[in-house]
């Protein structure tokens, strides 16, 4: 159902957007449903396209054309089978054997013309590979922690905040000891497996509005955001705690470097913790 | 709108293999209380363990459910409900059990006295109650075939319109949980013919 005035609001307005390894989309008004068009330009006049935009496009879809349900099938190399329901209720069983892995837009009632179920998958498409990308541009694939990457980016916008407003933030590096015995030893898929749980019990020791990040094979760092060196003791309590409640035998060493009072260079703090890692290389921390 | 924080959330899960769908139900207040994954997983264990682990550092009380996408072939065929467990819990100190238990993203939880098989049968009857289903059958015998571990457990259930019997068997790792499968088993084509009328 295309409404005319909504055509002319949106004349010839061209979205182009290009994914790495994907086809080249292009949306325009021509052939789309302006709505849709206006809808995707309204998001990333806020912010970027991902899976919230998918469940805003269902419920305006199905507001527009009267629907109890809809769900849109998406298949990808990248991500796969993915399912999205109206509402982000869950697809239940039946209906995902229904469902079948068949791309497409299902709706109850099976009224809407193919053409724009066809654009509302390629919008959601672009939205779930969008955000796909971002996410792992950003993070590290065994850990889903931060990567190298936005650690660095982190660590930029904390010194550069730390040298104007003297805000302190605490850098650790953490390194993991005798890692490669136990990856030569177990395998890399017991070494792989620690990790991961490492990351985790990072990911749980860290608290909100701190980084962590994994920055090489074995090793991570974490900014402390508002925290003096003494500080990271805590942290690393709360790390041995939670690796212990994992059941994850690995141990770790610590460097640290407080800004500003090291240093409010990005460079400077990473080459201090670095060296005091070292120093205490082969002092076990737990 | 969803929040940052929501839709990474969601992405997190929807990367951990063969998940297909991810439903998120939210209390009232805007906390999640149930995440339920739909996946095509072979290995569902792992698959709820990793789950458990996210949902645990962005909503450290929400209930994980993992339902087999492949189950609605087993469904056609033997008619089996889609209620899940989510715990079970028995109280040594005042034998007490609860219960809780999920059907498409909402949960319910049932309490009972009586010791674990019992009580597990009892508290299973009231999780479905209290997810609103209305049970026409009352508790006749909970029945372990032998005391010890890995034996099934029995539950009857009688109707209450006219004295037909439904019978129920299971067999886990403890007498509650094997006390909660088999009256679930009892129920299922009941259950099943109920669905999306609870």
């Amino acid at each position: 159902m295309r409404h005319e005035s909504d055509d002319d609001a949106e004349s010839q307005a061209t979205l182009t957007s290009i994914h790495a390894g994907e086809s080249i989309a292009t949306f325009s008004s021509e052939g789309y449903e302006p709505w849709l068009f206006q809808t995707m330009l309204n998001e990333l006049s806020e912010r970027e396209l991902g899976v919230g935009f998918i469940y805003s496009i269902l419920e305006l879809f199905a507001a527009r054309h009267g629907l109890s349900d809809v769900a849109v099938v998406l298949v990808n190399d990248s991500f796969g089978t993915q399912m999205f329901r109206l509402g982000g209720e869950a697809v239940t069983p039946d209906m995902a054997a229904h469902l079948n892995a068949s791309p497409g837009v299902y709706c109850e009632p099976d009224t809407v013309p193919a053409a724009e179920c066809d654009a509302i998958r390629t919008a959601c498409q672009l939205a779930m590979s969008l955000h796909l990308a971002r996410f792992s541009a950003a993070h590290d694939p065994l850990t889903n922690i931060s990567n190298r990457r936005s650690f660095d980016e982190a660590l930029e916008v904390a010194a550069a905040r730390s040298a104007r407003y003297g805000w302190a933030f605490t850098l650790v590096l953490v390194d993991l000891n005798n890692f490669k015995a136990v990856n030569d030893k177990s395998g890399h898929e017991f070494g792989n497996h620690l990790l991961r749980q490492f990351g985790f019990a990072l990911r749980q020791a860290v608290r909100q509005g701190d980084t962590a990040a994994r920055i090489g094979g074995d090793e991570f760092a974490v900014i402390l955001s508002n925290a003096e060196g003494h500080e990271s003791s805590g942290f690393t309590e709360r790390l041995r705690g939670h690796l212990v409640a994992l059941g994850n035998p690995v141990e770790f060493t610590i460097g640290t470097a407080t800004s500003p009072r090291d240093s409010t260079d990005p460079g400077e703090l990473l080459r201090m913790a670095d060296g005091r890692l070292y120093e205490k290389k082969g002092i076990r921390i737990s | 709108m969803m929040s940052r924080t929501e839709e990474d959330f969601e992405l997190e899960l929807r990367s951990l293999p063969g998940v297909l769908n991810v439903g998120i139900t939210k209390h009232t207040n805007g906390d999640v209380n149930v995440v339920t994954l739909v996946a095509n997983s072979k290995d569902p264990l792992a698959t709820r363990s990793a789950a458990t682990q996210i949902a645990s550092l962005y909503y450290p009380e929400a209930a994980v459910v993992v339902e087999d996408a492949n189950r609605a072939l087993v469904d056609s065929r033997q008619g089996e409900a889609r209620v899940a467990l989510i715990r079970a819990d028995y109280d040594t100190s005042d034998g007490f059990c609860e219960v809780q238990l999920s059907v498409d993203g909402r949960t319910g939880i049932g309490r009972a006295g009586s010791g674990p098989l019992i009580g597990g049968a009892e508290a299973t009857l009231a999780a479905l109650r209290d997810l609103g289903y209305e049970l026409p059958y009352s508790l006749m015998t909970v029945t372990n075939v032998t005391n010890g571990r890995d034996w099934p457990v029995i539950v009857t259930l009688r109707s209450l319109a006219n004295d037909a019997d439904r019978f129920g068997i299971a067999r886990s790792e403890d007498d509650l949980v094997s006390a909660v499968k088999a009256t679930l088993d009892s129920l299922n084509r009941f259950l099943s013919n109920l669905e999306g009328h609870a």
